[in-house]
């Protein structure tokens, strides 16, 4: 592939990112209220007078810089359309983001930043462990159903579409009350990381965490590695009625060998798409699973930012996985070649 | 790929092996309290607590000159000695004297003085630090006068005379001076002059050195004079508390409960489900859980392991649930309609469905508990469709042969009565009120359609007056009666979203906070809740309980009617019984 075919490809990518965060960033400041996250706390407190609350809602949209205008042109009714120069809040958060700088939390007042970087350590671990062990609990299955064991294929796929269709917040809270409940198997923790005081030497410590994130990342794996193994299965199939398959049997190749050597690398194809898909999940995070678990990942900063309407965190976590999103897509394409030189990209 | 496999099996083995093999506690555990938290503290700069997580952590870590004791309704003295003196000066001022207790000390042994209390009331006033909400809550106290001879002895000049300022005047945490300004730079500039151009460079180059703290994460820079120190916080996992092994309190010969504090270690836990944090309370992971679910709570309190390892409290609280008119809307304009739509309510049946039975009904605003000022004579609103439709004839309704409800309303138009009920989306105790009303209102002739709506939407909504009814979640507390931004003229686009005043209201609300004895806020108050059960801007449906459960091995937990529900620092370990 010639290098500005690769950089158009880029190019097109990043442009189609920065439209949907400018979406974003313009519906979610223009359509909700500006005060909506100062509210709850302000009501809350009694000892702010009628009078001062008003002009104290005012201050604190100052310094969040909400007062100004949304965007470079404004439409009022009774004034018609206005240029209102860059002295606007798209102007500043692009400025901002085009320097690297994603904003301050309304609700912390840390750099958003630092707190995605802080999620990101609980929720790495987690995802690309469920992410890893799905890849290759797949592979494993689809295989070994084709390859050594066919005849229980049939009633796998059966639980694997049953699984398929249960929703995370099921299988979560099914392991949670199967595995870490004391009226029935107590093997697990019910939530966290364990506990700050109990020091683990560095021998332990990978030990300790994956005990801890047994349940956290079950769920995940029952979740994805479904869809992966029923995809993979399939391809699988349409390979093995191929007559290079034949050919290869006819030369005495055994089953297993068959599917290894000659029929995955070609069924692969269409996994590629889902496992690179699996990138900016692995940065979003899981919410459910890290709300359940009390994990402090990346879901759970993002549904609690858009829960208390800390827009600068939420902006923030869609601008790094719409960036995963797009290396992802770079990944797959790279990945698409490497596996079938036949194929090409066009720009 | 099989190695790989196996490679790991064998890695996730080990781990737990050797997890399982290594001890889980250690010796702080059997001393530590853990309690549930379902939110994070997220920021505990002083300037800036807005969480009832940030709060309960502040009041641990910094003492205020008054504090609000439930059982006696008023804020009592806590850092102060004795409650302060007041005196007016002029018709607008008032000077409110306090005395700091003198056992009082820092950390570092130095006396808490009154130039600590000019120190922070200078902080909560300097330029280019987030003051405004201390400004909006404190700005009426405009100056402080040291006394020359006792220097534990101080005058704060407030503006406004009413009691509620005084008791609000005791109310922020106390910031150590030879920590935020150990140099005393702000000590000789006076309180009212700190944003004069002339104190400006003092002003910001203390406002930069106290931003470069990073209050807001690490707290644990600005020990306070409370009974605990921060030893650990992981933002979004959990939070430790120290009991210092020499608080100055411990040496009072008999602390009032302000001043006590038995736990040696308070950690507390962020478990944002509530099923997990069930779970981890019967597991033993966490000690107290508290604003339980009904739901959760009926379950425990009936499960037999349970009931012999955990102890069940529940208290009134002053929180309510209130359906809301919109008194802008032409249909709901009348007392006589609003007092009518508040019969289809089925409050005991309400009260069974969302809280297990567990809840008071009131009649207005005022909680029941609060024996000396709820109006006991007022009856309870009760479900009575029939009532509902006699009182719609009253005012003016006319039932239609179709069933529906008009009448004439002004400029000849007709006016018929359907009605939106808007709440908070995913609120299952919101929805079940709505539908109930709904249900009534439909079997009555009255057309509602249900508006969940997520929250910031609603909010603006409920501010613009764009709806007709409303169902929502007020707190109150038994310290303050204040009702200017609920329900005064001056609230209105503000806190008074229903948009009522009337004349008689506005006054009451204003006299109030100014009446000078109990006898008279009774008066006072009484009278307010009778005018609000004719007026009827919103039905109070019912006071909620606060649920709390703990562990055994805790003793009898201190419940209280306020959030966070309990007094974490009164809380005793259960004594066990010696073993020979």
């Amino acid at each position: 592939m010639k290098a500005p075919t690769v950089w158009r490809h880029v190019g097109r990518n990043l442009v189609t990112a920065w439209l949907v965060l400018s979406g974003l960033f313009l519906l979610t400041r223009g359509l909700t209220d500006a005060t909506s996250y100062l509210q709850t706390a302000l009501e809350a407190d009694s000892r702010i007078q009628a009078a001062e609350r008003s002009q104290l809602t005012r201050q604190l949209l100052h310094r969040a810089g909400l007062d100004l205008p949304l965007f470079y042109i404004s439409f009022e009714p009774t004034q018609g359309w206005q240029w209102e120069g860059t002295a606007n809040q798209y102007h500043a958060w692009a400025a901002n983001l085009l320097q690297g700088r994603l904003g301050t939390s309304y609700r912390s007042s840390a750099p958003v930043s630092g707190l995605l970087l802080e999620a990101l350590r609980y929720t790495l671990p987690l995802t690309v462990l469920a992410a890893v062990l799905s890849a290759m609990v797949s592979v494993g299955l689809a295989t070994t159903l084709n390859g050594r064991y066919p005849a229980g294929r049939r009633a796998l796929l059966y639980l694997l579409h049953a699984l398929q269709a249960a929703p995370l917040f099921l299988l979560a809270t099914g392991l949670l009350l199967l595995f870490a409940n004391p009226d029935v198997l107590a093997w697990f923790p019910a939530f966290g990381l364990g506990l700050e005081e109990e020091s683990a030497t560095w021998w332990q410590a990978p030990g300790r965490l994956l005990y801890h994130l047994a349940l956290p990342v079950g769920s995940l794996v029952l979740m994805s590695a479904p869809a992966l193994t029923i995809q993979l299965d399939a391809a699988l199939q349409h390979e093995l009625r191929q007559p290079y398959v034949a050919t290869a049997r006819a030369k005495g190749a055994a089953p297993s060998q068959v599917v290894w050597r000659h029929a995955l690398r070609n069924a692969l194809l269409p996994t590629i798409t889902l496992l690179t898909e699996l990138l900016p999940n692995l940065v979003a995070g899981a919410v459910v699973v890290e709300v359940l678990f009390a994990l402090p990942g990346m879901g759970r900063l993002l549904a609690e930012a858009a829960a208390t309407q800390d827009y600068p965190v939420l902006l923030g976590g869609v601008t790094l996985v719409v960036l995963a999103r797009v290396v992802a897509q770079l990944l797959a394409d790279a990945l698409y070649l490497r596996t079938d030189p036949r194929i090409r990209l066009q720009a | 790929m099989k190695q790989i496999l196996f490679g790991l099996v064998l890695l996730v083995w080990a781990g737990l092996g050797l997890s399982a093999c290594s001890p889980t506690t250690t010796a702080t555990s059997a001393e530590t309290i853990r309690i549930r938290w379902a939110r994070d503290p997220d920021n505990l700069d002083p300037l800036l607590v807005d969480n009832p997580s940030a709060f309960e952590v502040t009041n641990l870590l910094h003492c205020s000159l008054l504090k609000g004791n439930e059982a006696q309704n008023r804020f009592v003295p806590w850092l102060a000695e004795a409650q302060p003196t007041t005196r007016p000066l002029g018709d607008s001022l008032l000077l409110v004297t306090y005395r700091l207790r003198p056992q009082a000390t820092w950390d570092n042994g130095s006396p808490v003085l009154a130039r600590d209390v000019a120190f922070t009331l200078k902080v909560m006033n300097c330029p280019g630090l987030p003051i405004e909400r201390d400004q909006a809550t404190f700005g009426f106290i405009r100056n402080i006068q040291l006394d020359a001879h006792d220097p534990r002895q101080f005058t704060l000049v407030c503006a406004g005379q009413s009691g509620d300022r005084v008791s609000i005047s005791g109310d922020f945490s106390i910031l150590p001076e030879y920590v935020l300004d150990p140099r005393g730079t702000l000590r000789t500039v006076p309180l009212p002059q700190l944003a004069l151009p002339r104190f400006q460079s003092v002003a910001q180059a203390f406002a930069r050195r106290y931003q470069a703290l990073n209050l807001a994460r690490h707290p644990e820079r600005l020990p306070g004079c409370g009974a605990y120190t921060l030893t650990a916080w992981q933002p979004g996992r959990y939070l430790t508390l120290r009991r210092k092994a020499r608080w100055w309190a411990d040496s009072l010969p008999a602390p009032p409960p302000e001043l006590q504090a038995f736990p040696p270690q308070l950690t507390y836990q962020v478990i944002p489900d509530a099923t997990t944090a069930t779970m981890a309370l019967r597991r033993g992971e966490i000690d107290l859980y508290a604003l339980m679910p009904a739901a959760e709570f009926a379950r425990l309190q009936h499960a037999s392991p349970d009931q012999t390892s955990l102890r069940f409290y529940t208290t009134n609280s002053y929180e309510f649930l209130t359906a809301n008119f919109n008194v802008r809307r032409p249909a709901l304009r009348d007392a006589l309609t609003r007092q009518a739509l508040t019969y289809l309510f089925d409050i005991p049946a309400l009260i069974r469905a969302t809280q297990q039975g567990a809840a008071s009904p009131s009649a207005g605003p005022i909680s029941p508990r609060i024996a000396r000022y709820y109006n006991d004579s007022l009856p309870l609103p009760s479900f009575s469709p029939a009532r509902a439709a006699a009182l719609l004839r009253q005012a003016r309704w006319q039932r239609q042969p179709d069933g529906s409800w008009q009448r004439q309303g002004a400029q000849a138009t007709t006016e018929r009565l359907q009605l939106t009920i808007s709440y908070r989306a995913g609120e299952p105790s919101f929805e079940t009120v709505a539908l109930q009303f709904r249900s009534a209102a439909l079997a009555l002739g009255i057309p509602v359609q249900l508006h969940p709506t997520e929250q910031s939407l609603l909010s603006r909504q409920l501010r613009a007056g764009e709806y007709d009814m409303n169902i929502r979640q007020l707190a109150g507390n038994p310290f303050s009666y204040d009702f200017t931004s609920l329900l005064h003229s001056r609230g209105i686009g503000n806190g008074n979203t229903t948009g009522f005043s009337t004349p008689q209201t506005d006054r009451l609300i204003e006299a109030i906070p100014l009446a000078t004895s109990p006898a008279e806020k009774a008066r006072l108050l009484r009278k307010f809740q009778r005018a609000l059960a004719y007026e009827r801007p919103f039905s109070v449906l019912y006071f909620m309980r606060y649920r709390v459960a703990a562990s055994r091995r805790l003793g009898v937990v201190p419940v209280m009617g306020l959030v966070p529900g309990y007094e974490a620092s009164r809380i005793r370990l259960e004594k066990k019984p010696t073993t020979r």
